[in-house]
């Protein structure tokens, strides 16, 4: 029986027999309980074990990529003859490579075991607390998982980096509903490396339930305009996640991206600085080196409203010529800015609060349009009443330039940090 | 390959039990400008048990495939299951029995190609498309299969066995056009393996061609007028509104936790002239995209005639949604990988054709939309759906005008479908799509052209 470093030993000298030139071996044990709450009740307890074993070989440049879950000896070796004759079925490309070596590093964060009883009495408190606080308010499902991943990663130059990670995470999806009347749904959620206080003390989890009641009875936005809206720490996500799609290898590469030649270039309001910290004691939800065998670092991506980083892999940065990025992206913090929520409000005749967007994909030159979903509508300075049909349009590029203001407020997800982000010129429109 | 027949493992039950073993094979192929971005294969296969304790259930999975490891998730999934009912104390009765057999594999009679003959397939595509067009800004073009190989058995004693494969190729095209950027995409494939669905790249240009038209145009094209439009929905756009707006909300465990169909079984909730069903594995005589004989809780799986002449009839039920319902489960339990349990799951989902001719619904508008295509859609409890939408055009009396530029159309479809007042009376089936829930899975939509009211957003 090998150990798990002679394991990805063997997979690497076994390519590089088999003909590699250069060759990774990335290794991964997922070990999960899981418990999950269905509409309302406690229903099912989960404990799944996995093995993910990802091999790449390059031959004269040419790069083959093949995951197997198996860590036998024969699966080992069909694995290593697979993907070797992938790499020879591809074609050249000069940008494929492996990372450099890097001294070997073990890395390791959170707790090593879960604490099952930890974990049932605090999803059993929060269901008794949703029930008895939010009687209207209806847990679809709510999962409370712990997982432990155990990572190998060494490639033919010598890189050997080990991670070792335990994290708590839990998930609410919920409705409200009095006779016929029914909430759009909504959810939260976090990642901890413990589980010390009950569940709706974290991050929006509380917030977004008393909201969740006051959506079932809603009101058109009045006819149509262009504003200002305030998103919520909760959708900005999802705007963060859509202005990040231009900074990775395939908008990049296929040239499609918008922010492609800004690289050093103000792209937003200068009140807008966006770090990515996947070795931040503030995120638990973290990483400690890259698919691609570089150990990651701390970088800001948007500093003062200057794009400083691409999020390109070695790969990318290869084909485009343009400089890699020191981590793989993910673990966003924005920096809180100056303003209190409440005076962000106040400052607003009439507009929106965007608590959740849902939209098609935004195109290639940066225009989005969707739907506001739990959204309020904001009149004379105050959160008046929740909306219903309400749509939104801009443009993401126009967005980040249009901001506003920024809460000295945030909320910690455990896995990114999000501020409330005022914006203007929304096209908002009502039924 | 698993083994199909797994019943040596049935002295080991001692509880309500579901055993599965099960593969997933999954191949991607990219080509971006003719450099080949990725070129890869992946397996994972292993064993998984699921035991019902009077009212809870436990879970266990493991990667490992050997008698050792069956026994070994067998008795964590019962303990599992135990120690949540020690607490819970839900006494809730055992299911009616249930029991399905079937053995379906859909694999290819022909010699399998190999990765490079795909390689070369896609690059010949490729090559296509630099040549004939090459005022593309980028372009690109993806493989993708997926093959699903289930062994079950169950305590109850359902056995199945199934192989279901899907392949589908991508191509996307870029265009710029006074500085801005453009893009429309095509999938083409479905159900079946590669040998089955493609023969040569050639039968695929004239459909690229189309797709290069449509970019053109829609570069040209308008932004859409903001507010409610008449508008006729393509079949891609029927098929994601049964799938997403309607069919989400009809799943009995979104029933459970609040969803608005709650009350309005047996009532009118569409036009008379909407039927809708999420069939399990034939439709009109025809297979369908995703074929479910056996589900994995191991029910007989049927259709569900989800509304019927405008009357919402019946949601789609697994074991135990069923015995709380009090009525028959409907085999739409469904895991996508060994390690996930069964959830309920759309299958086949389409609205069924009408009398109606595409032409006469067009010239039926004097001013409004042809919508064609959708990137990504979403529903809520309520019944409100958001759909992008890629491809459209204005209808102007009666014909179509303009092509659109990216839009967005939301609704609440208990509502919207009370609007329609045309179905065409062909139909078409798309599969390219994962389906989003606690896991994804692949589903298969489909339906005709729709005349209806939608709200459509623009400047």
């Amino acid at each position: 029986m090998k150990s798990d470093r002679e394991l990805v030993k063997y997979c690497i000298d076994r390519m590089l027999t088999k003909g590699a030139e250069k060759a990774q071996c990335y290794l991964k044990y997922n070990k999960k309980h899981e418990l999950n709450v269905d509409a309302g009740e406690m229903k099912l307890l989960r404990t799944t074990f996995d093995t993910s074993i990802l091999l790449k070989a390059i031959i004269n440049d040419q790069k083959g990529d093949l995951k197997i879950n198996k860590k036998d000896e024969g699966s080992i070796d069909r694995a290593v003859d697979q993907v070797i004759e992938l790499a020879q079925s591809s074609l050249p490309d000069k940008a494929n490579d492996i990372a450099d070596k890097q001294p070997p590093k073990e890395f390791t964060s959170g707790r090593e075991k879960a604490d099952l009883d930890v974990m049932y009495d605090r999803l059993h408190d929060f269901v008794l607390y949703e029930k008895e606080r939010y009687p209207k308010t209806m847990i679809d499902q709510a999962i409370v998982d712990f997982t432990q991943s155990n990572i190998l990663i060494q490639n033919s130059n010598g890189v050997d980096f080990a991670g070792n990670r335990g994290m708590y995470s839990f998930s609410v999806t919920f409705t409200s509903k009095e006779r016929e009347k029914v909430s759009s749904f909504n959810y939260s959620g976090f990642s901890s490396k413990e589980l010390d206080k009950p569940l709706h003390e974290y991050a929006s989890v509380d917030m977004l339930l008393k909201q969740s009641g006051e959506q079932i009875h809603t009101s058109a936005f009045p006819g149509k305009m262009v504003g200002d809206v305030i998103i919520t720490p909760d959708c900005l996500s999802s705007f963060i996640e859509y202005i990040t799609m231009y900074l990775y290898d395939y908008s990049l590469i296929s040239g499609s991206s918008i922010y492609k030649d800004k690289l050093n270039e103000k792209i937003a309001n200068e009140s807008l600085t966006l770090h990515s910290y996947p070795r931040s004691p503030e995120i638990a939800k973290n990483y400690f080196f890259t698919r691609d065998g570089f150990e990651a670092q701390n970088m800001t991506v948007i500093d003062k409203g200057v794009l400083k980083s691409f999020l390109l892999s070695q790969y990318g940065a290869n084909k485009t010529g343009k400089p890699k990025a020191v981590n793989s992206g993910g673990c966003y913090i924005v920096e809180p800015g100056t303003s209190d929520f409440e005076k962000m409000v106040s400052s607003i005749d009439k507009g929106l609060l965007l608590c959740r967007f849902a939209g098609g994909n935004p195109s290639d030159n940066g225009d989005f349009s969707g739907v506001a979903k739990n959204s309020y509508l904001i009149e004379n300075g105050k959160i008046t009443k929740p909306v219903n049909e309400t749509m939104i349009a801009g443009n993401l590029a126009e967005m980040i330039n249009n901001i506003v203001n920024i809460s000295k407020e945030r909320i910690d997800y455990g896995s990114e940090i999000y501020p409330w982000i005022q914006v203007k010129g929304i096209t908002i429109s009502g039924k | 390959m698993i083994e199909k027949d797994i019943s040596k493992y049935n002295n080991l039950f001692s509880e309500y039990t579901e055993l599965r073993i099960q593969e997933n094979r999954n191949c991607a192929i990219s080509i971006v400008n003719g450099d080949i971005m990725g070129n890869n294969r992946s397996s994972e296969s292993g064993v998984s048990a699921r035991v019902y304790k009077k009212g809870v259930w436990g879970f266990s999975s493991n990667p490992t495939i050997a008698d050792e490891t069956v026994k070994t998730v067998i008795k964590a999934a019962t303990e599992n299951a135990l120690y949540l009912n020690d607490r819970e104390r839900k006494n809730k009765e055992p299911f009616p029995i249930s029991i399905g057999t079937a053995e379906k594999d859909f694999k290819t009679n022909q010699k399998r190609k190999t990765q490079k003959d795909m390689i070369e397939f896609l690059r010949e595509i490729d090559g296509y498309i630099e040549k004939k067009y090459p005022d593309l800004t980028a372009r690109t073009t993806v493989y993708r299969s997926l093959e699903m190989e289930k062994a079950l058995l169950t305590s109850e004693g359902s056995q199945a066995y199934s192989m279901v494969p899907r392949t589908l190729i991508y191509t996307s095209l870029n265009l710029a056009k006074d500085g801005q950027p453009f893009e429309l995409y095509e999938i083409f494939g479905g159900f079946g393996q590669f040998e089955n669905i493609f023969s040569k790249p050639e039968d695929l240009f004239e459909k690229i061609n189309t797709q290069y038209e449509h970019l053109k145009k829609k570069s040209e094209g308008v932004y859409t007028k903001a507010g409610i439009a008449d508008c006729i929905f393509g079949p891609d756009l029927a098929g994601i509104l049964a799938h997403e707006a309607i069919g989400h909300t009809v799943e009995a465990d979104i029933v459970l936790s609040g969803s608005i169909a709650a009350d309005y079984l047996n009532k009118q909730v569409a036009s008379p002239i909407i039927t809708m069903v999420d069939f399990a594995h034939t439709a009109m005589g025809e297979p369908c995209p995703i074929p479910v004989f056996v589900d994995d809780e191991g029910t007989q799986a049927e259709d569900a005639v989800l509304i019927e002449n405008g009357i919402l009839k019946t949601f789609m039920q697994n074991k135990e949604s069923a015995q709380h319902f009090g009525v028959k489960p409907t085999g739409n339990a469904r895991a996508y990988a060994y390690s996930d349990e069964p959830i309920i799951r759309m299958r086949n989902t389409a609205i069924i054709p009408g009398k109606d001719k595409l032409e006469d619904m067009i010239a039926s508008i004097d001013d409004g939309y042809y919508l064609m295509k959708s990137s990504n859609g979403e529903a809520d409890s309520t019944s409100e759906f958001m759909f992008g939408i890629v491809k459209g055009y204005e209808i102007k009396n009666g014909k179509l005008g303009n092509a659109i530029k990216d839009t967005t159309i939301s609704g609440v479809a208990f509502n919207m479908l009370k609007t329609i007042t045309m179905v065409s009376d062909d139909m078409a089936w798309s599969c390219g799509g994962m389906c989003g829930k606690k896991q994804y899975i692949p589903v298969g939509m489909g339906g005709p052209a729709l005349k209806c009211k939608v709200n459509i957003g623009g400047k």
